[in-house]
C-alpha cells in the first residue's frame, strides 16, 4: 500500500521547485468577472464560496455560526459545498438566488445594503464581487463542486520575503493549481493571516508590510490550500558575509546557525560547567545534581566530560522515570479515568511500569507506541478463563508477575474519556501525531487542510476498538467459562442484587480478594470487534447527518483511503502509516516534544499543534532530526544525545544585543520555570538528609516522577500533592500538552515563602523524613556520631563478630597422640589461630582507642565549618559555589545569629526562594 | 512569541494578555487587578459564598417535604411553618424556618448524573461534564472576572477545593485552601499566610530583604525576561499579602464580636460559615465551604436528625443573619447545593440512594428576592412537576447576580470557544 501525502509534500517543495522565471501572468478575478460583458462564468467552488469566505460571510460571528444568522446558515469556513449550495439556492422560494430576476437575489441585496443587513456592507453594488455573484446566478447558480477538478496546490509569489527596514511592503500573488493542470490567480479570493504582526502584517489584499526585525510567516488560505510564506527582517547588520566566524561542531548547530546567520543573530557563549550540569540534570533526570557530583564535575579536566556526563545521565533510573512521566502525560495516564473501580490505581501504576521498563532498556519509540496502540488483552488463542487467571497474576499479592512482561499495554484504550470512536481519534492524534483535529470534528479546520469528511474517515479506524466485557462467539453459553458466568457466580456468592444494588461493596471486596489471591475474576478486556471489519456504515448522529447513508471509508490523515477488509485489525494500517518514511507527524511529534523539553519551546510551537499554518521555526532542523531518528530505528537515546551534544543546548542564558528578543531560534538558553514534579523533588533534594538525597538519585521510588505517585500509597509523596497542583502538574484528562503549566503564579510564591509543608521540610524535623538541617543540628549538638565514628562502630562490630566465630572454632587436639603428622598439623593450626586472635584483639583495641577520641561534644561552629555549610547550601539549591561576595554576605548573615544553624536555615530558605532555584537556566 | 489562533480562526489577541503570557506572569494584572468592567453586566453582588453539601442531601427530608406521600416515600420527619406564609420545611431546620425570608428555595432542580464526581462537577461549574474538557469552577471564573485587592486572595476554599478547580483556565485562578476547618474562638491557620511557628512580621520583612540581596543572579535581565519578571511581581504580591493585617485578621475568629460569634455553634460547619462571612467582609470574592456526610445510603433519618440537619440549620441560619446584620447580604450571593437529591423511595436499609432527577438548591442575597419557592417536584418528589430547572440555569443566575455574563466566551488553550455556562437560562424570579 502506498501512502500518499501529496498535499503535504507538494506544498513543502513548492517554493524551491518552481522557479519564478516560469511564472506566467494570469488575469485576476476582478479582471475576469468585473466586466459583465466578458462572458466568464464563475464557479461555485472556485469563486463563489471563496468570495463569501474572504468577505467574512461564513465566519463564526456571521452565517458560519451553528445557529446561522437571519435564518441563513453557511458551513463554518466553507468546504461543505452541497449544504452551502442548498442554503444559498433554496428552490421553494428563490429569494436568496432569484434566477428569474438575478439582481433581486438576497445574496446581492443584503451585502450591498440595498436591503437591511445586520452584517453591514460587504461589497458595493456593481463591484467585481457583485458582478461575480450576479453572473453566477445568471448562469443558473449551479453547484459544480463535484465536477471541479481536485485541488492540487497553492503557489504564492514570492516564496519568501526579506525586508530590510520598516517602511517596506510587498504584494503577494496567489495562484491555485488544479489537478487537471489548470491554474488561475486567486489572490483576491484568498484569506491572509500573519503569525506575528509585530514582525510583519498582511492586509486582506495580500499586501505584506514590515514591522520590527525578526522572522515569522504570512499564511495564505484558499479552498483546501494553506501556504505559509516566510518573512525575515535581520536584527543586526551581521548577516551573510558580515556574520562572525563560528565553528559548528554538530549538524544541529550547522542548521541552527544557518538560520541565525540569515537573521543577523549572534548566539550566546557556552555556559559554565556548573550551569551545564544543573541544566542537564534537571532536563534529563528531573533532578538536581548532588553537591559532590558538582565538585567532581567541575574539577574534571577531561575535554570529553560533558559528553561523558550526557551518557551517564541517560543511564540513570531517573532519566527513565522522567521520560515515563512525560509519556504518561502525552498518553493520558490518570487513575480516575480507568473504569475498573477496584484496581484503577494499580492499573495506572502498571501503565507507568510498562513504559518505565521500556524506556529504561531503551526500547525504540515506535515499539512503545505500538504496544499501546495495538494492545489486546488476550494473548492469541487464550480462553476467557486463561486470560482472567493470567491477568490476576499481575495483581496478586504474592510473587506477582510484573505487568511490564506483557507484550502490550491495554489501558490506553480503556479510559472512560475515550469511549467514543471520535474521542479515540482525538486522543490518538494528540498522543502520537501532535495534531489538533478537534476543529474538524464540527467544521472545516480554519487553518489546516482538514475537513469534516477527513475527520470522519479518520475516526472510522477507531470504531472497532472496544474495552469492556467480551464474550466472543465461541464462548457464548459456555457455562462457567465466560465473563457473564464468572460474574454471576461472584454475585451469587456475595448475595449481590443488581436491582437493589445491595452488597455492591461486598462484591467489589470479593473481586479484590480473589484477584489478590491470583484467582480469575471478571476482567474487562481490550479487543477488536469483528475481526476483518468492514468499512463502518454507522451513520453519524442526527445533528451531523450530512452524508446520509454514505459509507465512510477510513483514511489516514492526509492520505488515501484504506480498505480495511485487507486487514485483521484496523489498527494495523494505522500503525504502518505511523512507521512509513513519509509520515509527516509521528516521529516529528515526539522529536518536537523532546526538543521542547530541552529548550522550553518546540521547533513547532505550540508543541502539540502541528499544522500547515504553523510551520516550524527551523524546518531543515526538524527534518534532519526526523531523518536521523528514523535511521536510528526510533532510538530515543540517539535523539537525546544528538540534541544534548549540540552547542545550541549548551549555550548561556546571558543574552547579547542581537539575541535579547530571540526565543524561537535557539540562540541562547531560554529561562524556564521548573516543571511541577521537578520543583517538588528539587525542594526535597535541597532539604533532605544526605542519605535520602543519595537514595533519590539511584531509584525512582520516593520520587514524584516515580510509580508510587500513581499508586497513592506513599505518605511522603502524597504530602507533596498541594505543591504539585500549585506548580501545575497536569491532570491528564485533556488532549493538550498545555495541561501542564509552567507559568509562575501568586500561589507559588506564597508556597515557597511560607507554606507549612515547605517550612517543615526546611526545618527537617519530620521523623519520617529527617532533613538536612536537623542532621547538621544533631551533629553540632553531639547527638549524632560522625560518619567516621559510625563507620568505626560498624567495623568494630564486624571485628568482634569475627573474633566470636574464631573463638568458637578452636582447632581440636588429635585423638591419636601417636600420629605425629597430625600433631604437627595441630601445632601449626593452633599457632595460626592464636596469631589470628591476637591480630584481631590488637585491631579491636586500636579501633576502640580511636573511637573514644571521636566522640562529639556540643560545640560552636568554626569559621571554616561555616564556610563549608555555606558552600553546601549553595550547592544543594542553586548547584554552584557562592561568589566571593555571596560568601562574605552569608558569613555576616550567619554570624549575626546566636544560633548559627538558624542562620544556615535562613540561607537555605532564601536560596529556595530565588528565581535561580526555581528556574532552569 | 508566535501568537496563537483559536479554533474559530480568531486571533488570540486578548488571550495574549492572559493565556500565552501566563507563561510569563502577565496574568497578574488580570488576576489581581480591579474588576474587569467590560465583562460584567450590572452587578448587584460583588462577592459570593458557595456551600457544597457533599454526598447529595435528601431533598424530601429538608426543603422539599412531601407530607402526603405514601409511607414508602414520605420519611420520618414532619414539616413546620416558616416566617414566610405558605413555605414549609423540615422540622429539623427550625432556625432556618425563622429566616426563610432571607433565602429562596429552588425545587425540582433536575439533571441526569447520579455519580458523585460527575454530579459535583456539574453543580460546581454549571456545565454538564465532558470527558475531554474540564470546566472552571465558580471560584475560578469569579476570580478571573472580578479580581481582588492585591493583599487579599480572590477565592478561598474551606477546607479544600475540588480537584483541578480552574479547569481550562490558568492556574492563577485557583483558590487558597485553608486545609482545615476553623475552630471556635481561634485564629485560623491558613496555608502560607499565617504567622505560625513563632513567625513574626519582622521575620517576614527580614526574609524579604534576604531574598532581595541574594536573588541577583540574573541581574538586569530579570526585568527583560517575561518569566523572571513575572516571578518577581508575584513574589512581591505574596509578600504584601503576608504582611497585610487584613487577611490575617479575617482569618482570626477571635476578632469577631460576641453578638455575631454567638450566632454559631462550635461545630466545624458553623465555624466555617462564620469564617466565610468574615472573608467576604474583608474583600474575598468567593468563599467555598464544603460540608460532607450527606451520602445517606443507610440510616438516613437518624443521621440527618442527629447530626447533619442541626449543623446545617445552625451554620446557614447564622450565615444569613450575620450577612444581614453586617449589611452584606445585599452584596453577597449565596448558593447552597449538593450534587443531587436522594431517592424518594426509602430503601431496605432505611436509607435513600443517589437521585439526580429531583434535588433542591438555595439561592440568597445579592439582591435576589428572598422568601420565594421556585419550581416544584411532583407528589412523590420523583421529578420536576412541570417546569424543569437545570443546574445550568441556577449557575447562570448565580453569575448574573455577580454581574458576570454567563454567555461570555472563553477560549480553551486549544482554541475552542466555550461559554461560561453553555446552556443556562436566567431564572426570571431572581433577576
Amino acid at each position: 500500500m502506498i501512502y500518499q501525502t501529496a498535499r503535504l509534500t507538494a506544498l513543502a517543495c513548492l517554493i524551491s521547485t518552481l522557479p519564478t522565471a516560469q511564472a506566467q501572468s494570469f488575469p485576476t478575478p476582478s479582471e475576469r468577472f468585473g466586466d459583465p460583458t466578458s462572458g466568464a462564468i464563475p464557479s461555485f467552488r472556485k469563486h463563489v464560496i471563496p468570495l463569501l469566505g474572504v468577505r467574512g460571510c461564513n465566519g463564526r460571528e456571521c452565517h458560519g455560526s451553528f445557529a446561522g444568522k437571519g435564518n441563513f446558515q453557511l458551513s463554518l469556513f466553507g468546504y461543505d459545498f452541497d449544504k452551502d449550495h442548498k442554503e444559498i439556492v433554496r428552490d421553494e422560494d428563490e429569494i436568496r438566488t432569484d434566477k428569474e430576476n438575478p439582481a433581486n437575489s438576497l445574496i446581492l441585496l443584503k451585502p450591498t445594503m440595498q436591503e437591511k443587513h445586520k452584517g453591514k456592507l460587504r461589497f458595493k453594488k456593481g463591484s467585481w464581487e457583485y458582478q461575480l455573484l450576479l453572473s453566477w446566478i445568471k448562469n443558473g447558480a449551479k453547484n459544480d463542486s463535484k465536477s471541479t477538478p481536485e485541488f492540487d496546490r497553492l503557489e504564492v509569489r514570492p516564496g519568501s520575503i526579506e525586508f530590510t527596514n520598516s517602511n517596506q511592503t510587498r504584494q503577494l500573488q496567489v495562484i491555485v493549481h488544479w489537478r487537471d493542470g489548470t491554474a488561475e490567480d486567486v489572490t483576491e479570493l484568498t484569506r491572509f493571516r500573519t503569525n506575528d504582526e509585530s514582525i510583519a502584517d498582511v492586509d486582506e489584499k495580500g499586501l505584506v508590510s514590515a514591522a520590527s526585525p525578526g522572522d515569522t510567516h504570512v499564511i495564505a488560505f484558499y479552498d483546501n490550500g494553506v501556504q505559509p510564506v516566510p518573512v525575515y527582517r535581520p536584527i543586526s547588520r551581521k548577516t551573510g558575509n558580515d556574520y562572525p566566524e563560528l565553528t559548528t561542531s554538530t549538524k544541529v548547530d550547522e542548521l541552527v546557525v544557518a538560520k541565525l546567520r540569515k537573521l543577523g543573530i549572534v548566539p550566546s557563549a557556552q555556559c559554565t560547567d556548573e550551569e551545564f550540569l544543573r541544566r542537564i540534570s534537571l532536563d534529563v533526570t528531573g533532578s538536581l545534581p548532588l553537591p559532590k557530583e558538582i565538585r567532581s564535575f567541575v574539577a574534571d579536566r577531561s575535554p570529553l566530560k560533558r559528553s561523558k556526563k550526557i551518557d551517564e545521565l541517560l543511564k540513570r533510573p531517573a532519566y527513565a522515570a522522567w521520560w515515563t512521566t512525560k509519556l504518561c502525560d502525552y498518553t493520558g495516564n490518570n487513575p480516575q479515568n480507568q473504569t475498573d473501580p477496584v484496581f484503577r490505581n494499580e492499573m495506572a501504576r502498571n501503565w507507568y511500569e510498562w513504559i518505565y521498563h521500556r524506556v529504561r532498556t531503551n526500547v525504540p519509540y515506535d515499539q512503545i507506541a505500538e504496544g499501546l496502540i495495538m494492545a489486546t488483552s488476550r494473548q492469541k488463542g487464550e480462553s476467557f478463563m486463561q486470560f482472567a487467571k493470567g491477568m490476576s497474576q499481575h495483581f496478586k499479592t504474592e510473587n506477582p508477575i510484573p505487568f511490564h512482561t506483557r507484550e502490550t499495554m491495554p489501558f490506553y484504550w480503556a479510559r472512560r474519556n475515550v469511549r467514543q470512536a471520535e474521542e479515540k481519534a482525538l486522543s490518538f492524534a494528540h498522543s502520537f501525531l501532535g495534531v489538533r483535529i478537534q476543529c474538524a470534528q464540527c467544521h472545516k479546520h480554519p487553518f489546516d487542510q482538514w475537513t469534516q469528511q477527513d475527520f470522519k474517515k479518520f475516526q472510522a479506524f477507531f470504531e472497532p476498538i472496544q474495552y469492556k466485557a467480551n464474550t466472543p462467539k465461541g464462548e457464548k453459553g459456555d457455562k462457567g467459562n465466560n465473563y457473564q458466568s464468572l460474574m454471576k457466580e461472584l454475585e451469587q456468592f456475595v448475595g449481590y442484587d443488581k436491582e437493589k444494588k445491595s452488597n455492591r461493596k461486598e462484591l467489589r471486596a470479593e473481586i479484590k480478594r480473589r484477584a489478590l489471591a491470583g484467582q480469575p475474576v471478571p476482567w474487562q478486556e481490550l479487543y477488536i470487534v469483528n475481526a476483518k471489519a468492514k468499512p463502518s456504515t454507522k451513520k453519524p448522529n442526527n445533528k451531523k447527518r450530512r452524508y446520509p447513508g454514505r459509507v465512510i471509508t477510513p483514511s489516514v490523515l492526509g492520505g488515501e483511503d484504506v480498505h480495511l477488509t485487507d486487514y485483521q485489525d484496523p489498527r494495523q494500517p494505522l500503525m504502518d502509516w505511523l512507521r512509513s518514511d513519509d509520515n509527516p507527524y509521528f516521529a516529528k511529534a515526539f522529536i518536537n516534544r523532546v526538543w521542547y523539553n530541552y529548550f522550553g519551546r518546540g521547533i513547532v510551537e505550540p508543541v502539540d499543534d502541528m499544522n500547515l499554518a504553523n510551520p516550524p521555526s527551523n524546518g531543515p532542523l526538524l527534518d534532519y532530526l526526523a531523518k536521523g531518528f528514523a535511521e536510528s530505528g526510533h532510538d530515543m537515546k540517539w535523539l537525546h544525545r544528538t540534541i544534548l551534544s549540540s552547542d545550541a543546548y549548551q549555550r548561556s542564558w546571558k543574552p547579547n544585543e542581537t539575541n535579547l528578543q530571540d526565543e524561537r531560534n535557539f540562540s541562547r538558553m531560554v529561562v524556564r520555570r521548573l516543571p511541577a514534579e521537578v520543583v517538588a523533588d528539587a525542594i526535597t533534594q535541597a532539604t533532605a538528609s544526605n542519605t535520602r538525597v543519595t537514595a533519590m538519585t539511584s531509584s525512582p521510588a520516593d520520587r514524584t516522577i516515580g510509580p508510587d505517585m500513581l499508586a497513592k500509597n506513599n505518605k511522603k509523596l502524597t504530602s507533596m500533592n498541594y505543591a504539585l497542583s500549585v506548580f501545575g502538574k497536569p491532570d491528564r484528562t485533556e488532549n493538550c500538552d498545555c495541561e501542564r503549566s509552567n507559568a509562575p503564579t501568586l500561589l507559588q510564591s506564597v508556597f515557597t515563602r511560607n507554606d507549612p509543608s515547605l517550612i517543615s521540610m526546611i526545618n527537617g524535623s519530620d521523623r519520617r523524613a529527617k532533613g538536612w538541617i536537623t542532621e547538621v543540628k544533631e551533629w553540632y549538638s553531639g547527638k549524632t556520631k560522625s560518619t567516621k565514628q559510625a563507620n568505626g562502630n560498624k567495623r568494630l562490630k564486624q571485628l568482634n563478630d569475627q573474633r566470636k566465630i574464631l573463638l568458637a572454632k578452636v582447632p581440636k587436639k588429635p585423638r591419636n597422640t601417636r600420629d605425629t603428622k597430625a600433631a604437627q598439623r595441630y601445632q601449626l593450626t593452633i599457632k595460626k589461630h592464636k596469631e589470628a586472635v591476637q591480630t584481631l584483639n590488637r585491631n579491636i583495641s586500636k579501633l576502640k582507642r580511636g573511637q573514644s577520641n571521636g566522640n562529639l561534644a556540643k560545640r560552636q561552629i568554626t569559621a571554616v565549618e561555616t564556610d563549608k555549610l555555606i558552600n553546601e547550601t549553595f550547592l544543594r539549591t542553586v548547584s554552584r559555589m557562592p561568589s566571593a561576595n555571596e560568601l562574605n554576605m552569608a558569613r555576616t548573615d550567619i554570624n549575626s545569629n546566636q544560633d548559627k544553624i538558624e542562620g544556615v536555615k535562613d540561607l537555605l530558605w532564601t536560596l529556595l526562594n530565588t528565581k535561580e532555584f526555581l528556574v532552569n537556566h | 512569541m508566535a501568537p496563537h489562533f483559536f479554533c474559530d480562526g480568531i486571533r488570540r489577541r486578548d488571550f495574549l494578555k492572559i493565556g500565552a503570557l501566563s507563561g510569563t506572569g502577565f496574568g497578574l494584572s488580570d488576576y489581581l487587578g480591579l474588576a474587569n468592567v467590560n465583562a460584567t453586566t450590572k452587578a448587584r453582588a460583588n462577592s459570593a459564598i458557595y456551600v457544597r453539601l457533599a454526598g447529595g442531601p435528601s431533598h424530601m427530608d429538608t426543603f422539599d417535604m412531601k407530607p402526603d406521600a405514601p409511607d414508602t416515600h414520605r420519611g420520618e420527619f414532619k414539616e413546620i411553618a416558616t416566617n414566610v406564609p405558605g413555605v414549609r420545611i423540615s422540622e429539623h431546620l427550625p432556625k432556618l424556618a425563622k429566616c426563610a425570608d432571607k433565602y429562596t428555595i429552588l425545587r425540582g432542580v433536575s439533571h441526569a448524573l447520579a455519580a458523585h464526581r460527575l454530579g459535583a462537577e456539574y453543580l460546581m461549574t454549571g456545565n454538564r461534564p465532558m470527558p475531554a474538557l474540564k470546566y472552571p469552577t465558580y471560584g475560578a471564573v469569579v476570580s478571573k472576572e472580578l479580581g481582588a485587592p492585591s493583599d487579599i486572595p480572590s477565592s478561598v476554599a474551606i477546607p479544600k477545593g475540588p480537584n483541578a478547580p480552574t479547569g481550562f483556565l490558568g492556574l492563577e485562578y485557583g483558590p487558597f485552601e485553608t486545609g482545615a476547618s476553623p475552630k471556635a474562638g481561634q485564629a485560623m491557620n491558613i496555608r502560607g499566610l499565617s504567622l505560625s511557628n513563632g513567625l513574626t512580621l519582622n521575620d517576614i520583612d527580614r526574609r524579604n530583604s534576604l531574598i532581595k540581596r541574594y536573588d541577583t543572579a540574573f541581574g538586569s535581565f530579570a526585568k527583560e525576561d517575561k518569566v523572571l519578571s513575572g516571578m518577581d511581581k508575584f513574589s512581591q504580591k505574596a509578600y504584601e499579602m503576608m504582611r497585610s493585617s487584613r487577611t490575617r485578621e479575617a482569618f482570626d475568629l477571635t476578632r469577631e464580636s460576641a453578638s455575631v460569634s454567638g450566632l454559631f455553634n462550635n461545630e466545624s460547619f458553623s465555624q466555617s460559615c462564620l469564617l466565610a462571612t468574615r472573608l467576604v467582609e474583608s474583600g474575598v470574592r468567593l468563599v467555598s465551604v464544603q460540608f460532607g456526610g450527606w451520602d445517606t445510603h443507610r440510616d438516613n433519618f437518624s443521621r440527618l436528625k442527629d447530626k447533619n440537619l442541626p449543623n446545617l440549620d445552625d451554620g446557614l441560619a447564622g450565615l444569613f443573619k450575620t450577612l444581614d446584620a453586617k449589611g452584606l447580604l445585599e452584596t453577597t450571593a449565596v448558593f447552597v447545593t449538593g450534587e443531587f437529591g436522594r431517592t424518594p423511595k426509602i430503601n431496605q436499609r432505611g436509607g435513600r440512594d443517589h437521585y439526580p432527577r429531583a434535588m433542591f438548591c438555595l439561592l440568597a442575597g445579592g439582591g435576589m428576592q428572598g422568601g420565594q419557592v421556585i419550581g416544584a417536584s411532583d407528589e412523590k418528589g420523583e421529578g420536576p412537576r412541570e417546569r424543569v430547572i437545570s443546574p445550568d440555569d441556577v449557575a447562570a443566575t448565580f453569575y448574573h447576580t455577580l454581574g458576570i455574563d454567563h454567555t461570555k466566551e472563553y477560549h480553551t488553550p486549544t482554541g475552542r470557544p466555550v461559554m461560561i455556562v453553555r446552556h443556562g437560562k436566567l431564572i426570571p424570579e431572581l433577576v
